[in-house]
């Protein structure tokens, strides 16, 4: 079937404090979306011609739309910040450059302005951009529910295509980062159709940094997106730059490794195959220029 | 469906108006307050054409319930030109002829604006950056880019 | 007659339409106010690429509160279209696309009829589908259109009844069979491109408003009101003057809003609640389902040519997939089969160019309407018999490529052009004979050059009309039927007319919107024929107006009117140097001596212009006198690079040239140059995706992926040469579809030449290019 023209029909609720949420989500359950950004939300409404009951607006909850940085805690963004503020958050920028840079690949300028973290988190597409970097950063999302506050791995937060951990009554309220490694360095690839402004046909999110108790003297972590049901590490191939000297025969190992553990399907928008070799070449291309930063520093 | 009465500040002009919960930003401007200046190309927030300022940041209008935009400011491409007067960027397109069908003008310059409002000096590659989400299928871009460099020597969006 | 020389020919005056182009002023026609009488509708579309309708129950949409009207084709039996006449206007007994209209649902508002339009119910029988444009010719290959042969048919088409196969259009010229003996250098291929989407900004929309007196008006977003009146009016018995299309500026057409689309549907669903307005908008999602496309070719190619490189012979097959109602693509097939050759001069030709149904979306005319389509195979054919023979690619085109005067593929006469400048002109532009280096170590560059040629396609006798009014203080409007589509089409005209008139450029108006109730008549706006064909209408009407107004003050002077002129709004004498203002004299007239009596009045010039020299050709030679009224020709050169990492290809830099004839407004024609170019480049890289159920997997901006402004060319070059044609205004003719025409084929020759491999098959994608250098890597 055809999106339709317009959005369907629902009641639109600002909430005001979290308890509004959660007696709403209590008494209409699934007759009610959340809504940060819209910029998925309002396309799947028109796409599957269904509306809601409720659209409840929680990005003007308290501290859903700020961000917090302290060089001991770490960075906590609020699940309504946009994406344009994050990649322009000073912190963010120097501390957590990879967040900075996958945000700015994320459809254009415009849309940027209203799409969230939170949302391209909680959308849980296989293709989010900002997910590799949650990822390589150890991000922990902050749920809030009727019984309390939770926080979750992000590896733990997207379980499928489209699905996420929260759990009934339950809502994302933010994103904590702890203080990444002194020396970390590290880059957002994205492959996309065009050069900017589409969807990642696959991403890779690559941070390294020293680490002397292991025997290459170097971790890294590798997130990838768009190439299996959610956004994932590959822990295999970490491992083998974490126990071998570091040489691009063992970058290409870990790429390898990384392709291995791929399991792209085959779309509209790229063969399986394809994706697979993009996955190796990328993830090799990025490991080495992470690499190459590293042994500057 | 419950109707809501907002107010907006659209163009420096406060105009109040009902609207459903459903309704995007672009119908209200286009069919309650007569805006049809903004362009609806496709519902999606993939082609800019519908592209307006909202206190001074472009949004894609077609992605924004009015109903949220209570007593924000709004400005489309209505307001650009002051009794007659052109900014340098609608002067640039004018005489680079950056226009072919038009359809996407509105837009565009939406889009520029806000770019030179924030980056009166913007180089090639941040013009393509501000400007990757407004498709145009008629001038192939180029003339575009150059009516922004032109616009920003003269001046930027005012 | 003297006509005065005030300069505005070759010269780039500002657009007419620009200043309401950059502030929200220029009028389309989703911004029409219809106030709270508007209606709105829906169309209900299949789910099937090929079935046939059993029911439709349209009673629970009806019922539903706020629906006004349910229509469906049941008592409509007469069909729509242009050349072959096979297209109902809502499917009534069988579906045979994807998307097809069924039903029309008219609510008090959209989303009542997004509703009421779910509630429609309708049983089909699934039949087998077909898409593939070859198979589709086979025996066996489900019949579409069982009543092919009682269809009406313009008598220049060849339909097969019978069969799938709806034009069959032929050249035998010389011996081709005999040739190949002589040649020392062969080459044959098999090339394809999918159907692929216009894109404009502006999605179809349109409203109906049927009034009890019998009038019926249609605001459309149309590149040809006058054409869409005659359908509309043919297919639903509507006399042609109660019937009025209200055309305002087009948002892009790029062909896809030539014709008759959706408005039809409009029409019909009016016709269902008399006296309220009834809007039509299709969303982006219709617009890449529900809209005519380019039609996929598959065309296999075999040349020859003789050991210093001359051509020989040439056998041809083109199959074009014309999708599931033919009124328009019958016209390509035919286009494509009077310039099967491409812009060459070949001896000895053999050629079949077919158009079949297909049950994909209606084909018709996209920007080159042929062209881009048989030059994707063309231009490679000629460079890999070339490299064959040892030669060049461009000093193999320079030595082929069709001149001035030279006997053509139809038997007719070149029309003046020089191609030879156009190529010399890119090659110099991308310095074709230097190797470029890549820009990182990870790229293979690579550069390729490609030509083409174009001739209007239409009738033989396609009109153009033209008023050129007076107002009282001498400013004018003039009246043309010709649209305004970006194209500059509406400044050309205003530059005629002050140039013929001897009037200042700022004191013409172009008046818009189109209007069939008050516009003088105009076939279409495609065919790149507006500059020559409206422009002649244009000229023809300014100099009546300009003689009526000579005469009236030669008459006053008592002079000859050979001694007078017009120059910047002042009749000036040669002979006399009297002077007189045209403000007042052009409506008031002017006084006799001693004010006994008046001379003249309101001053209204007309005029038009209808080519009346074309001619039928041989249905089974394809030869004749004159196929077409002329060619445009042109020449493209592509410096590119290739990313063997990822496959992704970024053209560096494209160098265009066009033979114009004579350029009117230089600027207008590089904006078509340097837009075609990209255009061109983006439809390398588009194609509509079907799943096995006919189903479109890509219809938004996200799946179909038109170019951004990132993707442009670093450099994008045109120029342009000028040799004048005799029919044309100051010798111009047309450019606006040519200069995407050959661009495709210009970057797999560059690719070739980066990478070693022929890419056959549109569309081009990282994915295929990468996967195709892993293949020649791995196979050595």
């Amino acid at each position: 079937m055809l999106a339709r023209p317009g959005l369907p029909d629902f009641e639109y609720i600002r909430a005001e404090t979290p308890q509004d949420v959660f007696r709403l989500l209590g008494e209409k359950g699934d007759k009610i979306k959340l809504l940060m950004g819209g910029t998925d939300l309002f396309i799947q409404m028109r796409d599957r011609s269904e509306g809601a009951e409720i659209l409840l607006d929680v990005k003007y909850l308290p501290g859903m739309q700020e961000i917090n940085f302290n060089k001991k805690k770490g960075l906590t963004v609020g699940a309504a910040v946009t994406l344009n503020q994050l990649s322009i958050h000073p912190d963010v920028k120097t501390h957590y450059g990879i967040l900075s840079q996958s945000a700015d690949t994320v459809g254009n300028y415009q849309l940027r302005n209203r799409a969230t973290l939170g949302g391209n988190l909680c959308n849980a597409s296989p293709s989010a951009d900002l997910a590799p970097a949650a990822l390589v950063y150890e991000g922990t999302v902050c749920l809030t529910g009727p019984d309390g506050n939770r926080e979750l791995g992000v590896d733990e937060f997207m379980i499928g295509p489209g699905k996420t951990a929260l759990k009934a009554g339950e809502f994302l309220t933010g994103l904590h980062f702890s203080i990444p490694p002194p020396d970390a360095v590290g880059q957002y690839l994205k492959l996309g159709r065009s050069k900017k402004g589409d969807l990642a046909i696959v991403g890779v999110a690559v941070l390294g940094y020293s680490d002397s108790e292991v025997p290459s003297g170097f971790r890294f972590r590798i997130g990838l997106n768009s190439t299996a049901p959610t956004p994932y590490r590959v822990p295999q191939a970490e491992e083998l730059l974490a126990q071998n000297q570091i040489t691009e025969e063992i970058l290409n190992q870990a790429a390898d490794e990384a392709m291995k553990v791929s399991a792209p399907i085959e779309d509209v928008r790229a063969t399986a195959l394809y994706q697979k070799k993009m996955v190796r070449n990328l993830t090799f291309k990025s490991l080495k220029e992470v690499w190459d930063l590293l042994k500057k520093s | 469906m419950a109707i809501h009465a907002i107010s907006l500040i659209v163009n420096g002009t406060k105009e109040q108006v009902q609207v459903p919960s459903n309704m995007t930003l672009i119908h209200t401007l286009r069919e309650k307050l007569g805006y049809t200046g903004t362009k609806n190309g496709c519902e999606a927030g993939e082609c800019g054409a519908c592209t307006v300022l909202v206190d001074g940041e472009p949004v894609n209008s077609c992605l924004v319930l009015a109903v949220e935009m209570d007593s924000k400011e709004i400005t489309t491409i209505e307001g650009l030109a002051d009794s007659g007067q052109l900014t340098p960027l609608q002067e640039a397109f004018a005489e680079l002829n950056a226009v072919q069908c038009g359809y996407c003008t509105p837009g565009m310059l939406m889009a520029a604006t806000a770019l030179l409002s924030r980056n009166p000096y913007p180089s090639e590659g941040d013009i393509v950056e501000a400007l990757v989400g407004n498709l145009c299928r008629c001038t192939g871009y180029q003339r575009i880019i150059d009516a922004v460099q032109k616009a920003s020597r003269n001046g930027g969006a005012r | 007659m003297k006509i005065s020389e005030s300069g505005l020919i070759g010269k780039s005056v500002p657009r007419t339409d620009v200043i309401d182009k950059v502030t929200g002023c220029a009028v389309f026609v989703d911004d029409i106010q219809f106030g709270p009488s508007l209606l709105h509708s829906r169309l209900v579309r299949s789910p099937y690429p090929h079935a046939l309708i059993k029911r439709i129950s349209t009673k629970k949409a009806e019922e539903l509160p706020g629906v006004r009207a349910v229509v469906t084709g049941k008592d409509l039996t007469a069909r729509l279209g242009l050349y072959l006449i096979d297209r109902p206007i809502f499917a009534s007994d069988r579906v045979r696309y994807y998307g097809e209209p069924v039903a029309g649902v008219v609510a008090n508002t959209e989303d009542i009829a997004v509703e009421a339009a779910k509630l429609v119910k309708i049983d089909y029988e699934v039949l087998p589908a077909i898409y593939d444009p070859v198979e589709s010719t086979q025996p066996d290959a489900p019949l579409l259109h069982p009543d092919l042969g009682s269809y009406t048919v313009a008598n220049f088409i060849f339909p097969e009844p019978g069969t799938n196969i709806s034009e069959h259009f032929k050249i035998r010229k010389g011996d081709v069979e005999s040739s190949w003996s002589n040649c020392a250098a062969l080459a044959e291929g098999r090339f394809s491109l999918p159907p692929i989407e216009h894109v404009p900004l502006e999605t179809h929309t349109s409203i109906a408003l049927s009034e009890k007196s019998g009038q019926m008006t249609l605001w459309a977003s149309s590149q040809s009101p006058f054409a869409m009146r005659d359908m509309i009016a043919q297919c639903l018995g509507i006399p042609h003057n109660k019937l009025r299309v209200i055309a305002p500026l087009v948002g892009g057409g790029f062909g896809g809003k030539a014709g008759v689309t959706m408005e039809a549907c409009a029409v019909v669903m009016a016709q269902a609640v008399e006296g309220r307005p009834v809007k039509l908008r299709l969303t982006r999602e219709e617009e890449f389902v529900g809209t005519s496309v380019r039609q996929s070719l598959v065309s296999e190619i075999k040349v020859g040519c003789d050991k210093d490189g001359n051509l020989l012979a040439m056998e041809l097959t083109y199959y074009f997939g014309g999708g599931a109602y033919n009124d328009y693509g019958v016209n390509i097939a035919r286009a494509a089969g009077y310039s099967c050759t491409g812009p060459y001069d070949v001896p000895n030709v053999k050629a079949d160019s077919l158009c079949v149904y297909t049950n994909h979306p209606v084909g018709s005319a996209m920007r080159g309407f042929g062209m881009p389509e048989i030059h994707w195979g063309l231009e490679q054919i000629m460079d890999q018999l070339a490299e064959n023979i040892g030669m060049d690619p461009a000093e193999f085109r320079l030595k082929n490529c069709v001149r001035t005067d030279d006997e053509i593929v139809t038997g007719m006469k070149m029309t003046p052009i020089d191609l030879e400048a156009c190529i010399d002109k890119v090659s110099k532009a991308i310095d074709w004979e230097k190797k470029e280096q890549p820009t990182a170590p990870n790229k293979k560059r690579g550069k390729g050059i490609a030509i083409m040629w174009k001739a209007p396609a239409m009738p033989p006798n396609p009109g153009s009309a033209a008023v050129v009014r007076f107002n009282e203080d001498a400013t004018v409007n003039v009246e043309v039927g010709g649209q305004e589509l970006g194209q500059g089409s509406f400044t050309i005209a205003a530059q005629i007319a002050a140039e013929t008139l001897g009037v200042p450029y700022n004191s013409v108006t172009v008046s818009s919107p189109l209007d069939t109730k008050y516009s003088p008549y105009e076939w279409q706006t495609v065919a790149s024929r507006l500059t020559w064909s409206m422009g002649n209408a244009v000229k023809a009407a300014a100099e009546d107006a300009r003689t009526q107004i000579l005469e009236t003050v030669a008459d006053h002077w008592g002079e000859e009117v050979d001694d007078l002129t017009i120059k910047d709004g002042l009749v000036i004498s040669f002979k006399s140097e009297r002077e007189q203002p045209l403000d007042k004299m052009v409506i008031y007239g002017l006084p006799n001596e001693d004010f006994e009596g008046w001379k003249g009045g309101p001053v209204i010039g007309r005029g038009h212009f209808m080519p009346t020299y074309v001619t039928n050709l041989d249905p089974e030679t394809g030869q004749g006198t004159r196929a077409v009224v002329h060619y445009t020709v042109g020449a493209q050169a592509v410096d590119l690079e290739v990313d063997l990492e990822t496959g992704q290809l970024e053209v560096l830099n494209i160098a265009s040239a066009y033979d114009v004839g004579r350029a009117i407004n230089p600027d207008l024609i590089m904006t078509q140059i340097e837009g075609g170019a990209v255009h061109g480049m983006s439809s390398a890289f588009e194609a509509l995706k079907f799943n096995e159920s006919g189903e479109v997997l890509n219809p938004s901006f996200v799946d179909y992926r038109i170019a951004n402004i990132a993707d442009i060319p670093r450099k994008i070059h045109g120029d342009y040469v000028e040799t004048p044609i005799g029919d044309g205004p100051w010798g111009a003719r047309g450019v606006g579809e040519h200069v995407m025409v050959q661009t495709a084929p210009a970057i797999a020759n560059a690719l070739y030449d980066a990478v070693g491999i022929r890419f056959s098959d549109l569309p081009l994608s990282a994915d295929k290019i990468y996967l195709a250098l892993e293949r020649k890597n791995e196979t050595g």
